[in-house]
């Protein structure tokens, strides 16, 4: 979708208020639902999604308003367009959904209070317990305060951008008069590349993205398409279920089609695959049914395998055929050969016979996502029920949804692409707009997420609300930067986080209705990210290098190169895939680019992935990309002792040339007060008053004719570091209120 | 749902899905014991249960079995390795392990072990957890299966560590962070950013945290939320820690007598690291993995044994000897493993390549007989010929040894069960039970 559309569908709305009477005056014939006939004049509509109305002038001049969901399906066409889409409206209709429910909550709490004195069941002090409960729910279904544009700032930077805002970012918004200054922050950000940082974190946690693959067998090869294609499909903002068919569907080589990443994940392990496509983007776990009917869904061991059997023609290895250089020789020809080369030129350790470099590029060239045609799904050795026996092939079939009719599609493959990401699939549209709403709230409207029941009436927090949003995403064709920008333009995304803990009955019997989001730690990522934005005015201005040579040096026909330089200049090309910074215009394969205080300070999204364990983002939960959603943010002894006594906070962020001090407090032509300024940056809020007393006592040393300027300077500079240090230690830092 | 399969989940039905979800879905436990039903195993009756502590030494890289515990002198595959007398009639192990050989009255091995996979990630994961990798879970290590069935030992330390560690330690899996082992990546610095920065004196540190409570105070007064107080209980906690004398269990130049004790383990990364895992032991700590490479002897075998081999042969000797001296070696079990063995064959480059179908582990202390060889190997080393032992039935061993219930049913947030050593569905029960069974053999 284009980018603009929510844009301008807002300017042609307001055109089509502005013109109805005019453009739409003329009488037509509308159907209910039910069949029954009027003739009357389309006036415009209110309100959104399910509960939009449809304004109506009889003949006789009275308006009524109707509802659209009643209309026929040719009538609702009709009105659809004239629907707003603009974000504030569509946010209106979340707020009254939220509002809606807290209310009922409320009430139906304040019965269970009434009706506790007379239970003759419980005990005195189990009443006691029952109404401390029940009244902490009832504060809990007050809807919170609205932000500060502080608080705001922060939370919408930390969300969108994935980071704190810089001091000038964070002066700039708190200055500025405009009255929707919040809607088009919103806006700016979600055209940012930081937006697309943030949100290839979140993909990569879900889907799992690293480099080296080792694990699961794919060697050394080099990811950097797939992980490009992520930010590129955010920056697109391509629709989402077509992101999800290009990965079900992808065929062909990583450098060639980047969205085969995602089978190659799973490479050699195809039943896992197929438990992971329905978790991640069914939310549904299915991994039971491998062995044996699953004991709580409706999942069979038998309905697992059928649909297994839709990827049981895909492989990720090369047949011999792909294998096959131009002029005939293969792989592992080429590898002795090359290999003997080097050896003959002393290049290779003592008494190594085979080049690693060229082994890993051979290697390469075998992942390959491609069709066979033959099924090499069966029924397990073991099966053990009456409507199947071991080893037995059985044909592709869903189990829940539509049916699928492989005669339609090329290969089983892509008829379950079709089946999973269709509209007529209950959990595809849910999954993404729970997993959206977590990623925004911080608790899904179902948790766990990853458990979507078949029946979502009584089991989500707010069903209404669920059925709503889901109905909007499909509305948007799956635009989830349109989803979120409706998300965060909500009062319920706008209010204060909620104070309290949701207990887990409430997330279990869904009864917390989001009186605000919920108070959450920053990811890992944020966090580190967060802490570049305090080393450099520009956190997005080193990006990974682009993998624009990887694709020609596979492609390379290899039995052309000759000569010891030929096949040394080939090797050492392809191990600077992946490593290396670019500020936009330079490529930088230093060690110390990007690097401030000795740490390489450079946004998670464009370094390695994951980092090594040990790393600052693995202590705070960075996902180590094995498992589906395995990123933490709990916290630890070592993450403690890192930011009280590691080399972030006692020497990165305090570095001459970092730049919160080189720029903002030390740079030419800032005026105003260090300390307004250091809070600012940090905690994007100004200190009070006691807080920037106890900052500047110590920071502004008497003047004393034994103490020189240097060393004025000195004590002063001691004393900022002791001021950003303590600022970013504090649980306000941490936290995402 | 048939009824065995209900069985089958350890009466999992009694709970309503949503119930079961919510109990297993609290990330912050990241686990749940369901009682089972009948009596589980008494591991005490069969000589287990001694070990309150384990230290495992893991050779990362696949550890060849004939150069070390398995020796074929004088075969086609025997390479330059020499059988060394070890006092047991008809045990000899390699000349590399001149220290073992004259210790090995407290040392059982096992000639055995046989696992599936050559490669070394898959292998070492399995030798840790007992389960294949998958690409939908991650399996849990002993150290924290240990403190899940048995709690934590420790009120302050942490009940597991790894010493010298990669980054692909299956961990705590999925029992969460929180049951992490705390990694140290050099034993001789110790805990990562446990000491102030140069340059930070204590007063300047007093005020900076007396800064930060006074600008955080606002906002603790505000959030009184679960995750907040947490973080505030680890700052105090850390800071208890920064300040207490438990820290000084993990300076190694705080060991009476360390530069003798420096030469007697061994100035090298297993050396040290044995060390440290005797006073972490000491101090409380239930397990500890030592990990040391160099093991992937791929190229000339020979001068790598006599570097790699001759380390672990003084860090295990000294290690030995240390414990006895602190009374601690029959409450200590010593455990050595590795991911598979290496190709009796050698190969062009004078070294030897992976080989699982068969290898060699030892045991020694917490109640483990010495002076045995169990099981064993054919003439040239290639297979197995009596008592195959897989990871599973190897890791039984060391539960068995620290009193775990090999058939307590843990879940996963999944919902899926597991068991320390494996699991597999009795047919006569239809129970889920261990696969693995220890080596009783090995335990007075």
């Amino acid at each position: 979708m284009n980018r603009n559309k929510t844009k301008n569908l807002l300017a042609t709305v307001s055109i089509l208020v502005l013109s109805a009477s005019s453009a739409f005056a003329e009488m037509r014939d509308w159907t209910s639902k039910d069949g029954k006939k009027l003739q009357a004049e389309f006036v415009g509509t209110s309100g959104a999604g399910n509960s939009a109305l449809v304004k109506l002038k009889l003949a006789n001049g009275n308006v009524v308003n109707y509802p659209v969901s009643k209309l026929s399906e040719l009538d609702r066409v009709f009105v659809k367009s004239s629907l707003p889409t603009d974000p504030a409206a569509l946010a209106a209709e979340i707020d009254k959904l939220v509002l809606n429910k807290l209310k009922e909550s409320y009430y139906g709490l304040r019965k269970d209070l009434a009706d506790l004195a007379s239970d003759t069941e419980l005990t005195n002090a189990e009443k006691i317990k029952r109404k401390g409960e029940i009244e902490r729910e009832m504060e809990m279904c007050i809807p919170n305060e609205m932000t500060n544009d502080e608080q705001f700032m922060r939370r919408i930077y930390l969300d969108v951008a994935g980071r704190i805002p810089t001091y000038a970012e964070a002066a700039r918004f708190l200055d500025s008069r405009d009255r929707n200054k919040r809607a088009a922050l919103i806006d700016e950000l979600l055209e940012t590349d930081a937006f697309a940082m943030r949100m290839y974190n979140f993909y990569s946690d879900l889907l799992r993205v690293r480099e080296g693959v080792e694990m699961m067998g794919n060697g050394d090869l080099k990811v950097d398409p797939y992980i490009e294609w992520i930010k590129q499909s955010v920056k697109d903002d391509k629709p989402f279920d077509q992101m999800v068919r290009d990965m079900l569907t992808a065929e062909g080589h990583i450098w060639d089609n980047p969205a085969t990443g995602y089978i190659l994940s799973d490479s050699g392990m195809r039943l896992c695959n197929v438990s992971n496509t329905f978790t991640i983007f069914l939310g549904t776990e299915i991994t039971c049914a491998q062995c044996h009917d699953h004991p709580f869904e409706q999942v069979k061991q038998i309905d697992f395998y059928r649909m297994a059997s839709f990827m049981g023609t895909t492989e990720t290895r090369a047949g011999r055929g792909g294998m096959m250089m131009m002029n005939g020789s293969n792989d592992r020809e080429e590898l002795a050969r090359m290999s003997k080369v080097l050896m003959d030129a002393g290049k290779l350790r003592m008494n190594e016979t085979t080049d690693r470099v060229i082994q890993d590029i051979m290697r390469s060239r075998r992942s390959m996502v491609n069709e066979t045609g033959s099924q090499k799904v069966a029924l397990p050795h073991d099966y053990k029920y009456d409507n199947g026996e071991p080893y037995q092939k059985v044909k592709p079939a869903a189990y829940f949804g539509d049916t699928v009719n492989l005669e339609k599609h090329e290969t089983p493959r892509a008829a379950f692409a079709e089946w999973l990401t269709s509209p007529g699939n209950p959990r595809f549209t849910v999954n993404i707009v729970n997993r959206l709403w977590k990623l925004a709230f911080g608790l899904g409207q179902i948790e766990p997420v990853y458990n979507i029941p078949g029946h979502l009436d009584g089991q989500a927090q707010n069903y209404e609300l669920l059925t709503f949003l889901e109905s909007m995403m499909q509305d948007m064709d799956f635009s989830v930067k349109d989803f979120l920008r409706v998300v965060y333009n909500s009062n319920t995304y706008q209010r204060e986080s909620e104070t309290l803990t949701p207990t887990l009955t409430q997330v279990d019997n869904g009864t917390y209705h989001f009186p605000g989001p919920v108070l959450r730690r920053m990811t890992a990522e944020q966090l580190w990210d967060s802490m570049v934005t305090l080393t450099t005015d520009n956190p997005e201005g080193m990006v990974r290098r682009g993998w624009e040579d990887y694709r020609e040096l596979m492609h390379t026909d290899t039995t052309k190169l000759t000569t010891l330089a030929q096949i040394e200049a080939y090797r050492s090309k392809f191990r600077t895939i992946g490593r290396g910074l670019s500020d936009g215009e330079t490529m930088m394969m230093e060690r110390n680019a990007g690097r401030i205080g000795g740490e390489k300070m450079v946004r998670a999204s464009e370094m390695e992935q994951p980092q090594r364990a040990g790393h600052f983002l693995r202590m705070f939960g960075q996902s180590d990309k094995n498992l589906i959603e395995n990123q933490f943010t709990s916290g630890s002894s070592p993450q403690v002792m890192a930011l009280l006594n590691g080399s972030i906070t006692n020497k990165v962020l305090t570095d001459p040339e970092a730049y919160l001090i080189k720029e903002i407090i030390y740079g030419d032509g800032r005026k105003g007060d260090k300390v307004d300024k250091i809070f600012l940056s940090v905690l994007g809020r100004m200190p009070t008053s006691d807080e920037a007393r106890r900052a500047s006592s110590g920071m502004r040393p008497k003047k004393d004719r034994d103490m020189s300027d240097r060393d004025r300077q000195a004590m002063e500079v001691a004393a900022i570091g002791d001021v950003i240090w303590a600022l970013v230690n504090t649980r306000e830092f941490l936290f995402v209120q | 749902m048939k009824q065995e399969l209900k069985d089958n989940l350890n009466k999992l039905d009694e709970l309503s899905r949503r119930q079961f979800v919510a109990r297993t879905a609290k990330t912050a436990l990241g686990v749940s014991i369901l009682p089972i039903a009948g009596a589980s195993s008494k591991v005490l009756a069969a000589g287990g249960g001694k070990a309150e502590h384990c230290i495992f030494f893991y050779m990362s890289g696949g550890m060849t079995h004939i150069d070390t515990f398995d020796p074929k002198p004088g075969t086609e595959t025997g390479g330059n390795t020499k059988g060394l007398s070890t006092g047991v009639a008809g045990i000899e192990i390699g000349h590399h392990l001149p220290g073992l050989a004259a210790r090995f009255k407290d040392i059982a091995v096992v000639r055995s072990m046989t696992q599936k996979t050559g490669d070394h990630r898959g292998g070492s994961y399995w030798m840790h957890t007992s389960y294949q990798p998958r690409a939908t879970i991650v399996h849990p290590s002993m150290g924290p299966w240990a403190q899940t069935l048995l709690g934590k030992k420790h009120e302050t330390l942490p009940d597991s560590v790894v010493i010298g560690g990669g980054g692909n330690h299956p961990g705590a899996g999925f029992f969460g962070p929180a049951l992490a082992p705390l990694p140290i990546g050099d034993a001789e610095r110790g805990v990562q950013n446990s000491e102030l920065p140069n340059g930070v004196s204590e007063d300047q540190f007093e005020k900076r945290l007396d800064l930060m409570n006074s600008f955080d105070e606002g906002f603790r007064r505000k959030f009184k939320t679960d995750e907040v107080s947490a973080y505030s209980q680890f700052y105090d906690e850390t800071l208890n820690l920064m300040n207490s004398e438990d820290l000084e269990t993990f300076k190694l130049g705080n060991e009476p007598d360390y530069q003798k004790k420096l030469q007697d383990y061994g100035n090298t990364r297993v050396g040290k690291g044995a060390m440290l895992a005797k006073r972490l032991v000491k101090s409380g700590i239930r397990f500890v993995e030592v990990q040391s490479g160099g093991w992937d002897m791929h190229n000339g075998i020979d001068n790598a044994m006599q570097t790699t081999g001759g380390a672990l042969d003084k860090a295990l000797s000294s290690l030995i000897d240390d414990l006895k001296a602190e009374g601690l070696f029959e409450k200590t079990l010593i455990v050595l493993g590795t991911e598979f063995g290496r190709t009796p064959k050698i190969n062009a480059n004078a070294g030897r390549d992976h080989h699982p179908r068969v290898f060699s582990t030892m045991f020694a202390g917490g109640g483990v007989n010495g002076g045995q060889a169990y099981g064993k190997s054919d003439k040239l080393g290639m297979a197995v010929e009596e008592d195959p032992v897989d990871p599973r039935d190897f890791n039984a061993t060391i539960a068995h040894a620290l009193g775990l219930d090999l058939n307590k049913v843990v879940y996963a947030p999944s919902g899926r069960p597991f068991l320390v050593a494996g699991h597999k569905r009795d047919r006569e029960t239809d129970r889920v039970v261990t696969e693995g069974k220890p080596l009783l053999q090995l335990f007075s």
